[in-house]
């Protein structure tokens, strides 16, 4: 049985492919509520996303002062998967376009 | 009266009195209640074990209408009902999957005395605690700074008439008992 093979036609484009390597930045947001302890905020942060206490701290007061922060930044697919999982510790999160936070 | 959560050798244990452990159960039962997904009797065990839901393509999907199960399951996406939905049917089966067996391991936990955690286990319970105040801060109508100092100065349970300071009486209670909880998770990191 013939096999077919892949002609250099149909194969992706170079603008295509630039287009994928260069993919949009995404970005989680926490907001701040009255409920969720700093102790809390500042634990998760630490153990969810490995930052050191100074970070984690000075993002934790961000969200409590600002009413929110940008506490991850990357691919579509991870902010997702960041977003579950504040939601999974009752956090306040969203996420959007990088270039529209 | 419960003593404060301690960090030790052997994990992280707490003393709580056999009444604070009936009444974490029950609060952790509630909202076991209130986040178990509607099963259909026929539905394939394999979709609970994935956490994804068979209705996910479902034309209509519902959006929790109770506020409280709102704040456990919040839009992903700020004003952006259609992006947030999307999200929803997605990812909201899986949550209330984890979320309900997080709870489950919190009410066998404080079947024992004195309650005795794993670093692990503890982040677990810590997570299950901020589920239950979640749910009383909404039943309690708490939005702002100032209602939380308003239900903060309820302290006094002799004095406690009405459902709603009986309610601010066990969230404060359970604020403590988180923060001490956190106080000792934070030492393990």
């Amino acid at each position: 049985m013939p096999i077919a093979t892949a002609r250099t036609d149909v194969l992706p484009r170079p603008e295509t492919e630039g287009a994928t390597l260069t993919e949009t930045p995404y970005v989680l947001i926490v907001w701040n509520d009255p409920v969720n302890l700093m102790s809390y905020v500042s634990f998760v942060f630490r153990s969810h996303f490995g930052y050191s206490e100074a970070k984690a701290n000075a993002l934790m007061l961000e969200v409590h002062h600002q009413g929110r922060s940008v506490v991850s930044t990357g691919t579509r697919e991870k902010i997702e998967a960041d977003v579950a999982a504040m939601h999974g510790y009752g956090l306040w999160a969203t996420f959007q376009r990088a270039d529209q936070a | 009266m419960a003593k404060a959560f301690k960090n030790t050798r052997r994990g992280i244990t707490c003393e709580l009195e056999k009444a604070e452990r009936d009444l974490l159960r029950g609060l952790f039962q509630d909202i076991v209640t209130l986040l178990e997904p509607e099963r259909a009797a026929d539905e394939d065990p394999l979709w609970a074990l994935v956490g994804m839901d068979p209705n996910a393509d479902a034309e209509h999907f519902p959006v929790p209408r109770d506020r409280a199960e709102l704040r456990l399951l919040p839009d992903a996406v700020r004003d952006d009902a259609d992006a947030s939905l999307e999200f929803r049917r997605l990812t909201e089966r899986g949550l209330r999957e984890r979320k309900v067996g997080g709870l489950r391991a919190a009410a066998l936990a404080v079947e024992t005395s004195p309650l005795l955690l794993s670093p692990q286990a503890a982040a677990q319970f810590a997570a299950a605690l901020n589920d239950v105040r979640l749910v009383l801060a909404e039943r309690l109508g708490l939005e702002t700074e100032d209602d939380a100092e308003r239900i903060h100065d309820i302290d006094d349970w002799s004095r406690a008439d009405t459902v709603e300071e009986y309610l601010a009486l066990v969230y404060n209670f359970v604020t403590w008992l988180q923060e001490s909880l956190m106080q000792a998770l934070l030492q393990t990191l």
